[in-house]
């Protein structure tokens, strides 16, 4: 969107922080999935974001927001928990867990969260913004 | 009366409505397994023919995005769309205005200013 | 009465005028623009093809999305129909004044 560049930049970065939501809400989906011993536990997803560029020929050092360059995974030994009546326990009784904390992951839905809104608000007064520019003469 | 920039006014009017209509199909379309999103391009053909110096030989091309896709096959992203959406609305105000601002110039002349 | 020539005709009339023309053709020959609002309104006539002119280029680069700053356009607009509103109002007042002129009784 050459015309509002804002308006491009703030897609960029909700994309971002709406894939982050999605890593949450995966994590958290996946909060008590279990494993045998021998394979490796549910491993938490991290989204990794980097900025799509510091400045470019149309607005030189103005960058365009950011985009998501991939994801990280988290450990995979995850916690060995004592359940001997699960199909998956092995010859010990233990089951592979994954290594998320709850507190941790709302945390970071809360910032992802928040940090949605505050493109959605930089959207809104980019587009007032455009709107008062298109009444100069009226 | 109608000259070389009413002509391509008047084609990106044409270009910017057909979008809107295709950001609403795909937006509609949002959870729909295997849709691919519509992307619609007029600025290229259109840059190209004012360029030429003739605006009437532009076009409007509407495609499928090769966005990555999700789970069920379809690539919908709804920021994308949303924001899209609003600066095409905004370019199709800023269009229009400058058509009415084109035939309010013609008017002044013929009224005299009256 | 017998209607003779025009004679004589005072100076006190025609010396002001003279010196008007004087001081414009002497600004155009120098190319200096000495400021003040007589000035601003013959600039803007002067250009008044000027502006349509660029007006219509950045109304053609905002159709085809090239242009990035959306006021640039609106800004030019206003000054183009500012321009010929003003043009058409100097148009309207030199007839009215050509017209008075010609029904003046002699």
């Amino acid at each position: 969107m050459a015309t509002f560049p804002v308006l491009s930049t703030m897609a960029n970065g909700l994309s971002v922080f709406r894939t982050w939501m999605d890593a949450v809400g995966d994590n958290l989906a996946n909060l008590n999935t279990v494993r045998r011993t021998d394979e490796a536990a549910f491993q938490a997803r991290y989204v990794v974001a980097e900025a799509v560029d510091y400045g470019n020929a149309a607005t030189p050092g103005i960058g365009t927001g950011s985009r998501v360059a991939g994801v990280a995974f988290g450990s995979a030994e995850g916690r060995l928990v004592h359940d001997p009546d699960h199909p998956l326990a092995d010859a010990d009784g233990m089951v592979r867990l994954p290594d998320i904390d709850m507190a941790t992951q709302m945390t970071q839905l809360i910032q992802a969260q928040r940090g949605y809104q505050a493109n959605l608000a930089v959207v809104d007064r980019a587009r007032d913004a455009y709107l008062a520019a298109l009444q100069i003469g009226r | 009366m109608h000259d070389v920039t009413m002509s391509a006014l008047h084609h990106a009017l044409r270009g910017l409505s057909a979008r809107q209509r295709t950001i609403a199909d795909n937006i509609a379309n949002l959870e729909t397994p295997g849709f691919l999103a519509g992307r619609v391009d007029f600025e290229s053909s259109l840059s190209a023919a004012v360029r030429a110096g003739d605006p009437d030989t532009s076009t409007v091309s509407t495609s499928r995005s090769m966005d990555p896709t999700g789970v069920n096959g379809n690539n919908v992203n709804l920021d994308q769309e949303t924001l899209s959406l609003i600066e095409t609305d905004l370019r199709y105000q800023m269009t229009s205005q400058a058509v009415s601002n084109k035939f309010g110039l013609l008017r002044t002349a013929i009224n005299g200013g009256r | 009465m017998p209607v003779g020539p025009v004679t004589g005709v005072s100076s006190a009339i025609l010396t002001p005028l003279t010196s008007l023309a004087d001081t414009a053709s002497t600004s155009a020959a120098t190319g200096t623009r000495p400021s003040g609002f007589g000035d601003a309104v013959i600039g803007a006539l002067d250009d008044l093809s000027a502006t349509h002119r660029s007006a219509d280029a950045l109304a053609t680069r905002a159709a085809t999305g090239q242009l990035a700053d959306v006021h640039d356009y609106t800004i030019a607009a206003t000054e183009a129909s500012l321009a010929t509103e003003l043009t058409v109002a100097v148009r309207n007042k030199a007839v009215e004044a050509f017209t008075s002129i010609m029904n003046m009784p002699l």
